[in-house]
């Protein structure tokens, strides 16, 4: 399953129009919106790391997303940008993927990395609506996924369609 | 002069590590008569006012943990909720700490850091980072005491000169990242490590292996 993760609003037309394309060109897609879900952001508690393993002290929907996760063979994130950054409803959402690493570390290519919980190869993109860095982003979608030991898929600008396309299809 | 500090942590002043280095760096700041005031975006009830300090002082530091590689989502909400200042006169620094030990794995932030102040309509006074701070809550007395210490002299610093100069960050940050005799060290220790990361577990409630799979039947590689 290919899983849609988006923080516009249903109705923008950017994300409509987006979405409408990946459905014609790729099989397996099923979309969540942020506005459906109940996610507060991490408190930065440690207990899925020290206490509940793996579980989220915090019960809103986050459940569901995480099991999506595991589920899905690729995430595509859709966020407009803040300040030049993911908007906060997305930030939450990642944030909250931490029972996905365990409390124990080691050493991956001369950084420091937490050990996963479960044997997956995550792949996720970013799609983002609005004026940034793109080199920031980039690099900031590949250091998050370092640290879940997966891959990252890119970032594009929403109005870049066929690349977004054509990057999804090849993965 | 006065300092206006808004700590963006989500833990709550007891449990947070930003909140125990913030206490050290402010009684340096403060050691040359200067003034400090802390609000904090965990209390949500006082974001109205948390804005209004913010449009009314031009002297302002943001204390932030590392989250997955840039700043918590509760600080990119508040920082949405802003409008920028119209007046250029605004000096913003920040105060970065994180868990893993390298300052490398600070510098993606630090990067996004160094954009924000222009998009607020405000000044950038630089960033100050450190990592090795998981267990600052959780240790006590001595300690915590010496892993908090260093601050001291960088609110001094940030008092006489107003801004984070990289190269003295980047002393007070090092190592940049951890030599082959430390990683290879520490793989050796790896075991031990494990072994007290357990019982410290368990000191807190764990009941079960902290390397638990309860959602492992979803998982579809």
């Amino acid at each position: 399953m290919n899983l849609i993760v988006s923080a516009l609003k249903k109705d923008d037309l950017y994300n409509k129009k987006i979405i409408e394309r990946i459905q014609q060109n790729i099989n397996n897609v099923e979309i969540i919106y942020a506005e459906d879900m109940d996610i507060n952001g991490c408190i930065g508690c440690n207990r899925c790391w020290l206490v509940t393993p793996g579980v989220c002290t915090i019960k809103d929907d986050y459940e569901k997303l995480l099991i999506k996760f595991l589920q899905s063979k690729q995430v595509i994130f859709i966020s407009d940008l803040k300040l030049g950054f993911v908007s906060y409803k997305l930030k939450n959402i990642i944030d909250r993927l931490l029972p996905l690493a365990t409390m124990n570390v080691r050493f991956k290519n001369g950084q420091m990395r937490h050990y996963l919980r479960y044997k997956k190869h995550y792949k996720m993109g970013l799609i983002y609506k609005g004026n940034g860095n793109q080199e920031f982003l980039e690099k900031w979608l590949e250091r998050v996924m370092i640290n879940f030991d997966g891959t990252s898929i890119g970032t594009y600008n929403i109005e870049n369609e066929e690349e977004i396309l054509n990057e999804l299809i090849n993965y | 002069m006065n300092l206006l500090i808004i700590s963006c942590t989500p833990r709550i002043k007891e449990k947070s590590n930003t909140d125990k280095i913030l206490d050290e760096f402010k009684k340096g700041y403060e050691s040359y008569g200067n003034t400090t005031e802390t609000l904090y975006l965990y209390k949500r009830n006082e974001w109205e006012t948390i804005r209004k300090k913010f449009y009314e002082n031009d002297n302002i530091l943001f204390a932030l943990p590392l989250y997955v590689e840039c700043i918590p989502g509760i600080m990119a909400e508040y920082l949405e909720s802003l409008k920028p200042k119209q007046k250029n006169n605004t000096k913003i620094g920040f105060l970065l700490q994180g868990g893993f030990g390298e300052a490398s794995q600070l510098r993606c932030c630090e990067s996004y850091l160094e954009t924000l102040p222009s998009l607020l309509g405000c000044e950038y006074n630089g960033t100050l980072l450190k990592g090795n701070m998981f267990a600052v809550s959780f240790m006590d007395g001595k300690i915590r005491k010496k892993m908090v210490e260093p601050f001291y002299n960088m609110g001094k610093y940030y008092a006489q000169n107003n801004y984070f100069n990289k190269e003295v960050v980047n002393d007070f940050a090092k190592p940049e990242y951890f030599s082959k005799k430390v990683i290879f060290l520490n793989n050796i220790l790896s075991p031990l490590n494990k072994f007290f990361i357990k019982v410290f577990a368990k000191k807190l409630g764990c009941k079960g292996s902290l390397n638990d799979k309860p959602y492992q039947n979803y998982v579809k590689r």
